[in-house]
């Protein structure tokens, strides 16, 4: 049974941070996206995200949608893996509403095992969730 | 055709597929859905009602939702 926990580095949650104010700012707000890198952890080590790349959302309506751009998502995961590490999850903004999965992210989540990570600039808040396949577990973010 | 099917993140599947087959056949295949994945040959997307041309392909499991 893999960890619980989710450890976040200090660069890592600025860049996300970062990202989703972008997205927040402007007449329209969007929901931004990216892959989570760093080290995959087990029972006893957390998962460890060092790095994120950011990619394009390419939903029909990002005010309230997100969808990774399937070919960036695809160099982002082979450039980490050709570097050593590991995709640890994805992430996504909530920018008008709190970090908390919808019923949407629950009925399209598909990467079993990995870590979905939803950021709020509003709120100025990231929280984080393992998809176990049938529900979202929750995780408790360490920020070091 | 024989095909070489990898889901990204997961398993690489050998595939038998007819010559006529398309990349929605490939994705069934290997017991996925094609509204929840994406089919890449050599790095790019390709429509899932093509017939299948390439020997080799990576399969994409969609990471998307929204807040309604």
């Amino acid at each position: 049974m893999p960890s619980s926990h989710l450890s976040l580095s200090t660069a890592a949650a600025d860049s996300i941070f970062s990202h989703a104010r972008d997205g927040a700012s402007g007449d329209t707000p969007r929901e931004v996206c990216g892959v989570l890198v760093g080290d995959r952890g087990d029972e006893n080590t957390p998962d460890t995200v060092t790095g994120v790349r950011r990619v394009p959302n390419v939903a029909a309506d990002p005010r309230t949608r997100y969808e990774l751009d399937p070919e960036t998502t695809l160099e982002a995961i082979e450039s980490a893996e050709n570097a050593g590490r590991d995709v640890v999850g994805f992430y996504h903004s909530h920018p008008e509403s709190p970090a908390r999965p919808s019923e949407t992210d629950r009925k399209e989540a598909t990467w079993k095992g990995y870590v979905y990570l939803i950021v709020s600039p509003r709120n100025d808040e990231i929280r984080a969730w393992r998809w176990s396949g049938e529900r979202f577990e929750t995780l408790g973010v360490e920020t070091e | 055709m024989d095909v070489s099917v990898e889901v990204v993140g997961e398993e690489r599947h050998e595939v038998a597929v007819d010559d006529d087959a398309t990349y929605a056949d490939l994705v069934s295949a290997v017991d996925l859905s094609p509204h929840e994945v994406s089919v890449l040959v050599d790095g790019r997307p390709v429509p899932e009602d093509q017939p299948v041309e390439a020997d080799r392909v990576k399969v994409l499991r969609l990471i998307k939702g929204g807040r309604t």
